[in-house]
């Protein structure tokens, strides 16, 4: 095989890349004027960021008012936020779920809480990528309060049937926080139908935005208490955080060109349209599954992902020594290891890790066709492995 | 052969320090040889120009390739102290053809029983 002329990236789960012209040009204009900050300028040149990046996410996401879409620097602050949140006035018995699909944003919050005996905490087993309803019900206590999951699995690329779980969990009264950090920008959401009480979104991934930004809904901002206090610009004579959306969750300057690059890149999406997205992702993915499914060596650790997200290890070499050879020989960059999402490799691989390719929009069929011969150029030769020594 | 550089590191999933060198030379088959008397050495010689990986248990492992002159290290994390100095002197020391291996076995044994002492407190 022929190194190809420029680097193949298939780590598009943890930062998409490349970014769209516009979200680069968008960057770039933010930055030459002088920003304006609602509040915090008497100058009138310059775009109010904030709130152009509140709108477009909003219409986006069917999120209802723009003021209920909070801004952060990214998804794991924005779970911090709404855990500590919703947690810091609950007194007595607090029993939690999640489950073992989660990321460590979600896991090492709540483990933080379980060991300082704020709360008891259950984590959901799944099965083929997929967490039972029926399992979520059974689960459910006197004392359960609140269940934080994964939408979208970092690692199996399968996606949770959120509107059945949220429904259970919504009549028995407990509250649902959903970390759509790998779902915002690859499947099309309506967060005023879906029974989500905050659903978290990060701007670095499928939304084509810049590193630094990211966020969440929040459908009744009374239920959560917010964490983190500072200036907003609006009502500075009180020392108190203002109660109003979004004032109540956003203190300190915004990271303007972060937000403007986060609206271009949602709007470039709807200008291709999300479903036109999701179906060559899903071509492509299927694509690259069926070519490595024809390798003996080669396991897959789910076949049938819902997003573009395929991860594998190959018999007889370490994950790691997959990935550098990809990297190094084939010019493909990919992401090895545990994702960060611990629970779900102890399930499908022992805790050793595996080879994770995650395609995006800009991810074309001549990439994934290479991706997919040099993963099985790789598989026929781990076979042959040798030792000169 | 030496390391001119040290191009990046990270913390690994398995808790092992990686840095990658840049080298005065590139790898050769003759080198991951060399390498073999104080360690084990696996190859995939028909992957890209050969990759080759040597382990030298609880002290480090290197990976590369063939015709490269950058090396990936991972290093044990908590007996890094010990074992760096040895992998830039098991470098340095390389020269192609035979050699005496004397003194570099005797700074082998020296680290190793600083590493197992650290490790296992034997």
């Amino acid at each position: 095989m022929n190194p190809p002329t420029r680097m193949i990236y298939m780590n598009n789960a943890a930062t998409s890349w490349p970014k769209p012209h516009v979200v680069l040009d968008a960057v770039r204009q933010s930055l030459s004027l002088p920003v304006f900050g609602s509040g915090r300028t008497t100058g009138s040149q310059g775009d109010d960021y904030v709130t152009m990046a509140r709108d477009v996410l909003s219409r986006f996401l069917h999120a209802g008012p723009p003021e209920h879409v909070i801004f952060t620097q990214n998804a794991t602050d924005s779970l911090n936020l709404l855990i500590q949140g919703f947690l810091s006035e609950r007194e007595g018995d607090c029993h939690v779920l999640t489950t073992a699909l989660d990321h460590n944003s979600v896991l090492r919050p709540l483990h933080e809480y379980e060991r300082q005996h704020r709360i008891r905490l259950t984590v959901l087993p799944f099965r083929e990528g997929m967490v039972n309803p029926d399992t979520v019900e059974a689960a459910i206590q006197p004392a359960t309060r609140l269940m934080v999951m994964t939408h979208g699995s970092n690692v199996l690329g399968s996606v949770q049937n959120i509107r059945r779980i949220g429904t259970i969990l919504h009549d028995h009264g407990i509250y649902l926080i959903v970390d759509g950090a790998q779902t915002a920008g690859h499947i099309p959401l309506d967060l005023e139908t879906l029974p989500v009480d905050a659903y978290v979104f990060t701007g670095h991934k499928a939304l084509f935005g810049i590193p630094g930004t990211g966020g969440f809904y929040l459908r009744n901002p009374a239920s959560v208490t917010p964490v983190r206090f500072g200036g907003t610009g609006t009502d500075s004579f009180s020392l108190f955080q203002p109660t109003g959306m979004p004032e109540r969750f956003e203190a300190g300057t915004h990271n303007y060109p972060g937000l403007a690059a986060l609206a271009a890149g949602v709007r470039y999406i709807q200008t291709v349209g999300i479903d036109t997205i999701a179906a060559r992702a899903k071509h492509q993915t299927a694509f690259l599954i069926h070519e490595l499914q024809q390798e003996s060596n080669i396991f897959l650790s789910h076949d049938h992902p819902d997003l573009p997200i395929i991860t594998f290890n190959i018999r007889g070499i370490g994950n790691d020594d997959v990935g550098f050879i990809l990297a190094r020989a084939y010019g493909i960059t990919a992401r090895t290891g545990l994702h960060c999402a611990p629970l779900v490799h102890r399930e499908i691989d022992g805790g050793s890790g595996s080879v994770r390719l995650s395609l995006s929009w800009f991810t074309t069929d001549e990439e994934v066709a290479y991706t997919a011969s040099a993963v099985r150029e790789i598989a026929k030769n781990a076979d042959s492995s040798v030792r000169p020594s | 052969m030496r390391i001119l550089r040290s191009v990046r590191h990270k913390v690994c999933a398995d808790g092992s320090f990686m840095k990658e060198f840049l080298l005065d030379a590139p790898l050769t088959r003759d080198f991951f040889t060399y390498l073999g008397y104080f360690g084990q050495v696996e190859a995939l010689p028909n992957v890209g120009d050969g990759f080759y990986k040597f382990e030298k248990q609880e002290w480090f492992m290197i990976k590369g390739f063939l015709g490269d002159t950058t090396i990936e290290v991972r290093f044990r994390k908590e007996v890094m102290d010990f074992t760096t100095d040895f992998l830039y002197f098991l470098l340095a020391s390389y020269r192609e053809g035979t050699m005496d291996l004397s003194v570099l076995k005797q700074r082998e044994r020296s680290v190793g029983e600083r590493v197992r002492k650290h490790l296992h407190g034997v």
